[in-house]
């Protein structure tokens, strides 16, 4: 366990150090904060629109940081041979994987955290209301839940592809899984669809985890879409999150576990 | 005396399109007693680094078997007691040398500051422990390696070209260190280009070359050279016709007769005779051959070898 702890807390120390991670997380701050800059809306609307751009700042700049932290993370290690000096002591490859997931997942949540404070004051002082903040707040919890989501599907890839490879196999299938429940309504669930078509459909389903169960922007902006039982919700799309992260670091241990390094 | 690695018939392949099945590593024998200093050399792309991460199971072997203080390679168990310096390392440039030992001492599941400081001292960095890895010199660099190295008192130390590219005076210091592993009873496995570091420290070497081990044994047998250089003085000039020995260069030059003879009994005879003829003698030097031409020679011998 202290060596998870270890590996975890020099990749915290890494990635927030890492300038790339930073100009993003900045890129993303300052669009959280000229977002309100936007004029030419009603009351109604500037509430609506700002809650809606700024999440999806907040989004959009965490899946960044999520998949560029996440798909150098193995391949830096090898390259500078740091791995080799690690695996030399009494640590499992697996120890070492969970370690930098940890860490990598650990970073993100802090500059989600920075994010999500910014985009919270930001609300706060444009529209002096407390009320709200509560709800507003609980997307960035399930964005954390998201990206490391994201992460683990980018950590499985690193263990046997090229971080360019990654970024663009991980981006896609974020992409893929966040627009799943259209994708599947659209093939799945229509009379006219062949039936092979609709077989792939299930599949894609199935196997790509569904990103749109987390995007909850819409019944937090309108009040008229409420989830049924909130706190099932949470509970359910933590618990599927967790399910797939785990199928996903199994999967790349045992992959790992066998790699020439 | 036990085996600190021994391997048999180690083989590592990589399939490349190119060139189809290489053997990098060729059904490799090696013997490595406790308590030597061990040099494993090779010309590069030779196998060597190969070996060692073998050696260290970072990568698997193809085929062969191999142990590493009577354990095998794999088992976890004996990484607590080796350690590895690779070659060229790479330490996270933010932490301070303290820092960086502790990270590495919280790998064996230790925390001991004290220690830490301790091997801060022995590899002469405690001046510097709070500085970062960043601003630490090359040489700093591979002594805060071998400290790291050192953390959790290891039987066996493997060292990957431990000073290649430092200067004169961290090549001597880390010599030096070396030098102490031995003293204290470790083993120390040391892959270097470095041939004169290794001919100075070394009590046994292999020779590997295209993946197979081409020399193997003890440094003072396979430097001995089977020859004898023999000086004398205050011998007339004539005394050089009367010298017969079988396969000796004899000559005479500023008052001085040198023979350079094969090694056996026609040693001492010849000594008895510069006595007899009242002569002095000035020197009796064994002539050893050097590693690197020992070296250079077997690398191109199985060069040839193999192209023939």
């Amino acid at each position: 366990m202290r060596a998870i702890v270890a590996i975890a807390s020099t990749t915290v120390g890494e990635a927030i150090r890492r300038k790339v991670l930073l100009i993003i997380l900045l890129i993303g701050l300052l669009f959280l904060s000229i977002a309100p800059g936007l004029g030419g809306l009603s009351p109604r609307q500037e509430t609506t629109v700002l809650t809606s751009m700024m999440l999806g700042i907040l989004q959009l700049t965490s899946a960044v940081i999520a998949i560029v932290l996440t798909v150098y993370l193995i391949p830096t290690e090898i390259e500078r041979r740091t791995i080799y000096t690690i695996l030399s002591k009494p640590v499992q490859r697996w120890q070492f994987l969970v370690g930098k997931y940890v860490g990598a997942i650990l970073a993100l949540g802090l500059m989600m955290l920075l994010m999500s404070g910014v985009l919270l004051l930001t609300y706060y002082l444009l529209q002096r209301d407390v009320s709200r903040l509560g709800e507003i707040a609980k997307a960035p919890l399930f964005y954390f839940v998201q990206m490391s989501l994201l992460a683990a599907v980018a950590v499985f890839f690193s263990t046997f592809v090229s971080p360019l490879v990654n970024f663009f196999l991980s981006g896609g299938l974020y992409f893929i899984g966040s627009m799943l429940n259209t994708i599947y309504d659209t093939f799945a669930n229509s009379p006219t669809t062949n039936p092979a078509v609709k077989a792939v459909a299930s599949v894609i389903n199935v196997i790509v985890p569904n990103f749109a169960n987390y995007n909850i922007q819409n019944p937090i902006i309108n009040p008229g879409q409420q989830i049924q039982n909130p706190t099932a919700y949470a509970l359910f799309t933590t618990a599927y999150g967790v399910f797939y992260i785990l199928i996903l670091l199994i999967g790349a241990i045992l992959i790992f576990d066998k790699r020439e390094v | 005396m036990a085996a600190a690695i021994e391997t048999k018939k180690l083989t590592k392949t990589y399939k490349s399109r190119s060139l189809g099945a290489v053997n990098v590593v060729d059904e490799l024998d090696l013997h490595v007693e406790e308590g030597e200093i061990f040099g494993f050399l090779g010309p590069n792309g030779a196998g060597k680094t190969t070996t060692i991460k073998m050696l260290l199971s970072i990568i698997y072997p193809t085929s062969g078997e191999g142990w590493v203080l009577g354990r095998e390679i794999g088992d976890m168990e004996v990484h607590k007691v080796i350690s590895y310096l690779p070659e060229r390392p790479y330490y996270y440039e933010y932490m301070t040398g303290l820092e960086l030992l502790m990270f590495y001492s919280s790998l064996f599941g230790m925390k001991d500051v004290e220690r830490c400081k301790k091997l801060l001292e022995r590899v002469n960095l405690a001046g510097d422990a709070s500085k970062t890895i960043s601003q630490y010199s090359k040489g700093m660099q591979q002594r805060i390696g071998l400290a790291q190295s050192l953390l959790n008192d290891p039987k066996l130390l493997f060292l990957d070209e431990p000073t290649g590219g430092l200067d004169p005076i961290a090549h001597t210091e880390i010599r030096d260190l070396i030098l102490q592993f031995r003293d204290e009873g470790r083993t120390v496995f040391i892959s270097s280009h470095e041939l004169s570091e290794v001919e100075r420290i070394c009590d046994r070497v292999a020779i590997i070359n295209r993946g197979k081990i081409v020399r193997q044994g003890k440094l003072s047998e396979l430097l001995h050279g089977g020859r004898f250089e023999v000086i004398a003085e205050n011998l007339d000039r004539s005394f050089e016709d009367t010298v017969k020995i079988p396969d000796a260069i004899v000559s005479y030059a500023n008052g001085r007769l040198i023979v350079d003879m094969p090694e056996g009994e026609d040693l001492n005879a010849l000594i008895d005779s510069i006595r007899s003829a009242k002569g002095t003698i000035v020197s009796v030097i064994p002539r050893r051959k050097r590693l690197e031409d020992l070296f250079v020679q077997t690398v191109r011998d199985t060069n040839q070898g193999a192209a023939r």
